[in-house]
């Protein structure tokens, strides 16, 4: 009943939108039909055709009110007056095309910026999983001491999948990794991504694939049998041309024959944020792919390396999924002690599970608040411009109510102007904010200087333009509201009586001192943040980066790509390195399992301090470590503190040693010397490692990290079998790379030479870079926003003084010097300008505290941005007022009487 | 026209609803109608016809078509839709109740 009645409503109302003119004819066609009747009808009566037609009229009671009536009960008055309201706005707004033109890019400056970060944002944390139902997806994580976000070992996963009753489906992947592919067998292997997954993957997610087939679960149950391989969307178009004729073709992934099976679709890029995979793999492929040659992925229960997530069973509530799994994980530990002591398990949302990931988001969300405040300098700055407007227009509004005008359709009429210039600067807006995410895109190549498939995922798609729309309803009413209200309530009989009175009620003035406050506190608040985070920036960008970075040639082999066996990789990196040695032009050697700010993680590593009585509820520590050579520390600049470094009698055979860092040592020996103590591998029972030497602690996974635990083993004590070569030169590293080819020849020329580059251009473009984009971002925010409100200053004093010149004029002749008028216009400058100091000053330490605590863990209080952002924002605010007094000062007195 | 016999608030649209119930009709045969059936009793204000026939064919109880009358002109018929008969009803209803309540207490007045 509801539902036809709206439908047969909404038919006409649209009728009478889309054919107005229609409409109005045939309701002039109407009555004219029935007037006619009528006259004819008179006529019949014995009127003269004159007569009948005036008493037809009569009987209409008013043909154009009748006609007016009928009007309204189309009820759709409401938008014929938005037009004209709209039409109206538009015309008066031309008029004063210069303030209009400022308004909007103030508009367009805020909604960009803000719509852009907004893109971030959403791009980091809220952006759903590219598969169907994404939000029944959730995240089982292991949780320690240090992680509440820990990967899950093989073993472990197997149990959670069959123990679990609360998911339609547990699925897992590894992470993406460096993998040889060759399209035909004997072809130079190339690193790709590829990404080892459980065997229900793409069932699970409901992923159909583009072409043939995604796993089945058989595939994926016996180490090593099903060599099957499916190919990300990306990959397929690129490395096949979209060729369908793949399925069924052969490729080879780290020297191992694969059968491609399959091609994921367009749509599904993968469940990364940056990485898309070019290719992925079952899990029971792993030993093909595996860097740690210490563990067994199929057996060790804490060869943890899986990432499991799961979807939700329809009615199952996460906290039912929580509580199972903590049983679970009760019951692990029960079951394994040794590996499982105080470890717990979390089901996490993709909300909090990206919350947990990484710091990207909280960059991200301090961008966000910052751009708010740039949008919100920009609103009271416009909210001040119209404010100044509507008063100049004083007059016409008082005519419009003093004929009968509700105050109402007045506000209404004055909102539709701010919305005009709201989604004029939402336009603007939205142009700007793709600028901006296309400056970002196009670092792509340089802060992702790798040949795996990573890409920044910040784009302008539909949620960012909503958001954008969003924003400028919200900037309209908030930019229009206040200058409407305060203009409809005008007195009438003084408004009409002079083009501009001001009658200065506290009311009145009150609004427009706010605004003043709210400018200079907001970006106060704006230029401190911006200042602390260049700071910021800079200070932790400097720690621990005093490492060799110059006239270094790095280049990444990995001997699997060629089958080698754990023996013929190492001897392959003694050869190697005895060879490069003595080539021309190199002054020294190195070799790492990964290099400082690489792209790939360091390994983790559980010991015991020998002789250190454990808390009871651990099993071990966790430190991050790294595998190198006795080249290592000389060749990349890392100064030993203490003991030794690595020598080449440090053999598989002699006693297993290793060398700390600063942090480490002052971590677990207080006070002490580290050098000569003792560490036990994984357990009490493990095996001995002596410390023999202490090193200068660096930067080691990023460049805003906080200093952090670390290990390094010599190589030939703890194999692995992906090595970067770093080759200092004397002179230009790059000249380095024809030697190094002549070694590896000799060596064996199927091995390929990867990401072959100069280090210093890598650690510029990995580790500064990516922090100097950020700073750059947030120095144009805080320079916007100041800018912003030095405008809106000088306009709002500027206008002061242009409504009161004819009262300084009486002043000045009656005798007042020009000093004293300077200290009465800025008087109240001063003083609004100090409040918004005070209360900019509060703000500013508030976001100091959440962006230490986010991101930088610096405690205390940067005394010296204050010292330098609030001086001389006192002065430029200062300043901004001055100009307009000191205009007020010179004032000639016969002028200004005559003024009007 | 004069105001003493204009219709009692809302009896209008019965009317209308009730003329259009028996055949489709334009505005001026409607007008006529209201008068022949009424008599001078109930005498419509030919104004406020139009307005009132506006009102139900955007509250969906009519609805309007332009045909050829017999004399080969264009008018606009009026003729109910099933929401309009359903209105009638109630409204029909509505009368009956109130009109029969009125006569009770006019009756027991004089009684």
């Amino acid at each position: 009943m509801r539902m036809e009645h709206w439908w047969f409503t909404a038919r006409l109302r649209l009728r009478s939108i889309l054919l107005a003119r229609r409409v109005e004819r045939e309701l002039d066609e109407e009555l004219q039909f029935h007037l006619e009747h009528k006259i004819a009808e008179g006529i019949a009566n014995g009127l003269s055709p004159k007569e009948a037609r005036y008493a037809a009229m009569r009987a209409m009671d008013g043909l154009e009110q009748r006609k007016e009536e009928m009007r309204d009960m189309r009820r759709i008055h409401w938008l014929t007056d938005f037009f004209n309201d709209a039409r109206f706005a538009v015309r008066s707004l031309s008029r004063t095309s210069g303030l209009t033109a400022f308004v909007v890019i103030t508009l367009a400056l805020g909604i960009g910026m803000t719509s852009a970060t907004f893109s971030m944002v959403d791009a980091l944390i809220f952006r759903p999983y590219p598969v169907p139902h994404s939000s029944d997806i959730v995240t089982l994580a292991s949780t320690t001491h240090d992680s509440n976000l820990d990967d899950f070992s093989y073993r472990e996963y197997l149990d959670i999948r069959g123990k679990t009753k609360s998911y339609d489906g547990v699925i897992a992947n590894a992470g993406m990794e460096a993998v040889g592919f060759s399209a035909e067998p004997g072809a130079t292997p190339r690193v790709r991504g590829g990404m080892m997954v459980s065997g229900n993957y793409f069932r699970v997610l409901g992923v159909e694939p583009r072409l043939g087939r995604g796993f089945r679960e058989d595939e994926d149950q016996v180490p090593g049998r099903n060599a099957v391989v499916v190919l990300g969307p990306d990959f397929w178009k690129h490395e096949f041309a979209s060729d369908p004729g793949v399925l069924g073709k052969t490729i080879r992934l780290n020297g191992t024959d694969f059968t491609v099976i399959g091609v994921a679709p367009e749509t599904f890029p993968g469940m990364l944020v940056f990485g898309h995979p070019d290719f992925y793999m079952p899990l029971a492929m792993a030993r093909v792919f595996s860097t740690n040659l210490q563990k067994n992925f199929f057996e060790d229960r804490d060869d943890r390396e899986l990432i499991v997530k799961a979807r939700l069973k329809p009615g199952t509530t996460l906290q039912q999924a929580r509580n199972e799994l903590a049983v679970l994980a009760q019951n692990f530990e029960s079951e394994y002690p040794k590996v499982n002591r105080s470890r717990g398990a979390a089901v996490y949302t993709q909300f909090e599970t990206r919350t947990r990931e990484d710091v990207n988001w909280k960059f991200g969300v301090i961008f966000v608040i910052l751009a708010l405040a740039v949008l919100l300098v920009a609103c009271t700055n416009v909210a001040g411009l119209l404010l100044s407007r509507a008063r100049a227009r004083t007059r016409e509004i008082a005519v419009r109510l003093a004929i009968g005008a509700g105050r109402f359709r007045l506000i209404r009429l004055l909102l539709t102007e701010s919305l005009i210039l709201a989604s004029l600067g939402g336009l603007a807006g939205i142009a700007i904010g793709y600028g901006v995410v296309q400056w970002f895109q196009s670092f792509q190549n340089v802060i992702f200087m790798t040949d795996l498939p990573f890409s920044i995922p910040f784009r302008m798609d539909t949620r960012a333009l909503l958001a954008s729309l969003a924003l400028s309803a919200l900037s309209a009413l908030l930019c229009g509201l206040a200058p409407a209200l305060q203009s409809t309530r005008v007195d009438l009989v003084n408004a009409l009586k002079s083009a501009d009175v001001d009658v200065p009620g506290r009311k009145r003035l009150w609004g427009r001192n706010m605004l003043v406050v709210a400018q200079v506190s907001t970006s106060l608040m704006l230029l401190t943040a911006s200042f602390l985070m260049v700071r910021g920036f800079q200070n932790t960008l400097l720690e621990g980066t005093s490492f060799a970075k110059d006239h270094l040639l790095m280049t990444l082999f990995d001997p699997r790509l060629v089958r080698y066996n754990a023996a013929q990789t190492q001897q392959f990196y003694k050869l190697l390195a005895e060879r490069v040695r003595v080539a021309p032009g190199v002054q020294s050697e190195a070799l790492t399992q990964n290099i400082p700010l690489g792209i790939d993680d360091f390994e983790g590593i559980a010991f015991v301090p020998d002789g250190l009585q454990m808390p009871r509820d651990r099993e071990n520590f966790n430190s991050t470590m790294d595998t190198v050579d006795e080249g290592y520390f000389e060749t990349m600049g890392i100064p030993i503190l203490r003991g030794r470094s690595f020598l080449a009698s440090d053999t598989a055979d002699a006693p297993r040693v290793a060398v700390v860092n600063e942090q480490f040592a002052k971590h677990y020996w207080p006070g002490g010397d580290a050098v000569g103590k003792r560490i036990r591998l994984e357990s009490r029972a493990g095996t001995l490692v002596e410390i023999v030497g202490v090193a200068q602690t660096i930067k080691y996974q990023g460049s805003i990290e906080k200093p952090m635990d670390f290990v390094y083993m010599p190589l030939a004590q703890h194999p692995v079998p992906r090595m970067v070569l770093m080759l200092r030169s004397s002179g230009d590293p790059l000249q380095l790379i024809q030697p190094v080819k002549d070694v590896v020849r000799t060596l064996d020329p199927n091995l390929p030479m990867l990401h072959t580059m100069s280090y210093e251009d890598y650690y510029l473009n990995q580790a500064v870079e990516g922090p100097r984009i950020a700073m750059k971002l947030v120095g144009t925010m805080g320079v916007v926003g100041l800018v912003l409100a030095i405008a809106g200053l000088y306009g709002l004093v500027a206008y002061n003084v242009s409504r009161r010149t004819r009262e300084i004029g009486i002043r000045i002749a009656l005798g007042a010097a020009s000093s004293d008028v300077l200290r009465l216009v800025m008087g109240k400058g001063i003083v609004l300008v100090g409040m918004g100091t005070v209360i900019g000053l509060a703000m500013g330490f508030a976001l100091e505290q959440l962006m230490n605590s986010m991101l930088f863990n610096a405690g205390g209080v940067d005394i010296l941005a204050y010292v330098i952002v609030v001086p001389s924002l006192f002065l430029v605010t200062m300043l901004a007022a001055y100009v307009p007094a000191r205009r007020a000062s010179r004032i000639a007195p016969t002028q200004a009487l005559r003024y009007e | 026209m004069s105001k003493p016999n204009d219709l009692v608030q809302g009896t209008l649209d019965l009317l209308l609803l009730k003329i259009l119930a028996l055949e489709p009709l334009h505005g001026w045969a409607i007008s006529l109608r209201l008068k022949s059936i009424s008599g001078d009793v109930l005498q419509v204000s030919e104004g406020s016809l139009y307005p009132a026939l506006h009102k139900l064919e955007q509250e969906g109880w009519i609805t309007a078509e332009w045909k050829q009358t017999e004399n080969n002109r264009r008018a606009k018929f009026y003729s109910l839709t099933r929401l309009g008969k359903k209105q009638l009803e109630s409204e029909a209803a509505n009368w009956q109740r109130l009109s029969s309540a009125i006569s009770r207490v006019i009756q027991f007045s004089e009684g």
